[in-house]
């Protein structure tokens, strides 16, 4: 259990290099696969020494108190700037980053202008640098100029200034030839295309998951064939493409659909070069929260797995339509939050991401199919997940490797998470016993309106270390 | 969903039908939802008393007295404004409408800081009516006096259902729709007189039909095997004939030109010919089957021009029925809000 000998006391400043003297916590190495409790010694943000402790040694004697892991990589985030810095900054976007146990960040270049030029992708790099947090900030590139799927942007440009992988994200690329072309194009240039699978045709106007909920609250259905679809031309499109570029790579972010996780599990196993992530809300919550139901996607379906009826329930303990809630895509069913729950348990998902998308409170705090959609949470990620694991759902080192190695290997080698002795230590310490409670006291985006503001949630993030050097502590 | 979540807790007013085990706790009303049968039946004994003031039998109330009621419209309405407007001035309340063509982005300004604007001018009711389902909740979480849901987008129009069973039940013969075959007959996913009517009607326990084409009944075949509440079973169907057969009252509703261009209807001569009620189809219905239309209508679409205007029809009454009605919920709200006249 938390032993109060193992909570790391840390002297130095943020963005200073780290001495760290971790005794006797629960440690997960999701590269070798093996955990327990160990000392673990940084100077001057070098790991010096991971000694793994027998039982009996004094050590954690299981992985309910303080466990340490690699520092955390989040996909999917967006940090706002340049273009709407009330929203969110680079530096506040990193500073929650390290709140939720994150040391890199991959942004998505939906920015106010895209970053679809090398121009924008040094300024980026260049804003992270000056922000003074050792969080690394991986950018994306847009797949098209603007991000107007029309044409491509200049993709080996952008690859030479740094970028980790392309996507239009928000407004996927409609047209197939033009997507199959980006495809090849990134594949040549040995990077990953992100899609956010959304067939807009079937989701204009759009405001929550097509099901009960949308019905009886009178909201326009978001069918989850948009998705499906989006999901099938992709791969239909990769597994044409990838013939001629051995190279190609396709990620496809945010799935939130039984459907399109079957999809990818298909094409997984038919061998093509296809990943995905899901988000903690997608997990977590249901579309019922739009309702005012409040209870975890986990307690929203019956033994026979299809979703309970919250109106039946009595389950309705909140007022209806918070816009919090409003998400693209949108918080769906039961079922679908255990298909998502179910495809990391089987691989099928190789990560989870955030898809951290704050707004300032005029685009969100207003009419529930009129606020602008993204749920902020990058500092809520971690414990939303513990819930799983506490619920006996998922294993705490699935909860760590689908924040490490998952995402490293969607990014193909650009991070390599684990306690190599000798290099820059990049780790997260967090207690699994301690809780706490959301809001904006408590968090550090800019985002108004966390869904779970009000709620305790657990794992209180006690320490991030970002490239040897304090992230948060 | 609930329109009592945010609400002040009950206070005992001035409501003259108040009886114990159905007293009326909801300072806002948002929906028919969270009306129970007693508050409904309540509210349809206060309409009856209301009823009176409306036909001269008992003086103007002054229940409402100093008391500042905003219309705010974001969709345009002459039928629900004014006869709230009317209901207002019967209680004696100081009324202001606000009207707006444009939603409140289009304006530049939120919602949320409209309403700031208009409860600093005075106004302890809102009545609302807005194109985005939902909206009267953000408002009724900040308003600080009672908000009246008068119509957000395809969700509810809860002074409409209640208005709807006043005077069904008004006509019925024994005054209840208990077993009684009620069909809604139309554009049911586009309607928030639908939504709210089933609420209440199934509460009164009617056997409820909704029919339509299947384009116009997305999710709700889903919705009517889970029950309104997860409980009271409706049906659906898209056949008219089943759905007229012995039905004791036809509710038609209003086809809106845009659903031909979203590809939802081929046409409205199409929509008229499978859908339209007719005295044709009205044959195979219950003898003294009633007729009515929330309008405004468009005869010879929904509705046949002979149906609407002839003796079975209550569309007229149904106008009517909207002043006492509203009457009752607005002496409701505001003596659940405690919201005082006068200087106050």
């Amino acid at each position: 259990m938390s032993a109060l000998a193992t909570r790391p006391k840390v002297d130095a400043e943020i963005g200073k290099a780290v001495d760290l003297d971790l005794s006797g916590a629960w440690l997960v190495d999701p590269a070798s696969g093996r955990e327990g409790p160990a000392d673990v010694v940084v100077r001057a943000g070098i790991l010096e020494s991971v000694t793994w402790l027998e039982a009996g040694d004094g050590g954690a004697e299981d992985d309910r108190g303080v466990v340490v892991a690699p520092g955390f990589i989040d996909l999917h985030a967006h940090l706002r700037e340049p273009g709407n810095e009330t929203a969110e900054t680079i530096a506040s976007g990193l500073a929650a980053a390290a709140h939720g146990g994150f040391t890199t960040v991959c942004a998505m270049p939906n920015t106010t202008p895209p970053i679809d030029r090398a121009a924008m992708v040094i300024a980026e790099l260049a804003g992270a640098a000056a922000s003074g947090s050792p969080v690394r900030l991986l950018p994306i590139g847009a797949a098209t100029l603007g991000r107007a799927g029309e044409q491509l942007a200049p993709l080996g440009e952008l690859a030479d200034a740094g970028v980790v992988g392309f996507s239009d994200d928000g407004a996927p690329v409609q047209h197939a030839e033009l997507f199959r072309n980006a495809l090849s194009y990134a594949g040549m240039l040995g990077l990953p295309l992100i899609d956010h699978p959304e067939d807009l045709a079937l989701t204009a106007g759009a405001e929550a998951n097509e099901g009960l909920v949308a019905t009886v609250l009178g909201l326009k259905g978001w069918p989850a064939a948009a998705e499906s679809n989006a999901v099938a031309r992709d791969i239909a499109l990769l597994a044409e493409v990838v013939r001629d570029v051995p190279g190609t790579r396709l990620h496809l972010t945010h799935l939130s659909t039984a459907g399109s996780l079957d999809a990818v599990r298909r094409a997984k196993a038919a061998g093509l070069p296809v990943t995905c992530d899901v988000t903690p809300h997608h997990l977590a919550l249901t579309d019922e929260w739009i309702a005012g139901a409040r209870r975890f996607a986990w307690a929203a379906h019956g033994e026979d797995g299809e979703a309970r009826d919250p109106w039946r329930d009595r389950g309705l303990v909140a007022a209806p339509y918070a816009s919090s809630l409003r998400v693209n895509p949108p918080l769906r069913s039961a079922v679908d939050a255990r298909a998502c729950l179910q495809a990391l348990l089987d691989g099928t998902a190789d990560a989870v991401a955030t898809d951290h998308a704050p707004h300032t409170q005029v685009d969100k705090d207003m009419e529930f199919g009129l606020a602008k959609p993204g749920i902020a949470g990058i500092e809520t990620a971690l414990g939303v997940l513990l819930e799983a694991v506490d619920a006996g759902l998922l294993p705490l080192s699935r909860l760590i490797t689908a924040l490490t190695t998952g995402p490293a290997g969607v990014l193909g080698g650009v991070v390599e998470p684990g306690f190599a002795i000798g290099a820059p230590a990049d780790l997260v310490v967090f207690d699994r016993a301690e809780r706490w409670t959301v809001g904006p006291d408590s968090l550090r985006t800019r985002g108004w309106g966390n869904p779970l503001a009000d709620r305790s949630l657990p794992g209180v993030v006690l320490l991030t270390v970002a490239g040897g050097r304090l992230a948060h502590g | 969903m609930s329109g009592a979540i945010a609400g002040a807790p009950a206070t005992a007013g001035s409501v003259p039908t108040e009886a114990p085990g159905r007293a009326w706790p909801h300072r806002h009303l948002l929906d028919t939802d969270a009306l129970t049968w007693p508050q409904i039946q309540l509210v349809l004994d206060t309409a009856r008393h209301m009823a009176e003031i409306v036909s001269g039998a008992r003086p103007r109330s002054t229940a409402l007295r100093g008391i500042g009621v905003t219309n705010l419209f974001y969709e345009a309405s002459t039928r629900t404004r004014v006869s709230f407007e009317t209901a207002a001035k019967y209680l004696s309340a100081d009324v202001v409408n606000v009207s707006t063509g444009g939603s409140s982005i289009e304006k530049g300004e939120s919602l949320l800081d409209t309403m700031r604007t208009l409860e600093a001018l005075g106004a302890k009711v809102l009545v609302m009516r807005h194109a985005t389902s939902g909206a009267p909740y953000l408002v009724a979480r900040e308003f600080r006096g009672a908000v009246v849901n008068a119509g957000d987008g395809r969700h509810a129009h809860p002074t409409q259902a209640l208005l709807d069973l006043f005077t069904l039940v008004r006509r019925m013969p024994g005054g209840s729709l208990r077993g009684r075959k009620v069909v809604i007959l139309g554009d049911i996913l586009h309607s928030r007189v639908a939504r709210s009517n089933l609420w209440t009607l199934t509460a009164a326990g009617a056997d409820v039909w909704v029919c339509g084409p299947a384009t116009l009944l997305r999710g709700f075949e889903a919705w009517a095997a889970a029950g309104v509440g997860g409980e009271r079973r409706f049906t659906v169907t898209t056949d008219t004939a089943a759905a007229v057969r012995d039905a004791d009252v036809v509710m038609a509703l209003r086809i809106q030109k845009e659903r031909m261009a979203a590809g939802l209807l081929p046409s409205l001569h199409e929509y008229a010919a499978r859908f339209g009620l007719t005295e044709e189809r009205l044959m195979t219905a219950a003898e003294g089957c009633l007729v009515m239309h929330p309008g405004p209508m468009n005869e010879g679409v929904e509705i046949a021009a002979d149906v609407a205007g002839g003796p079975r029809s209550l569309v007229t009454e149904q106008v009517a029925s909207g002043v006492p009605v509203r009457m009752a919920v607005l002496s409701l709200v505001v003596a659940a809000a405690g919201i005082g006249g006068g200087a106050a």
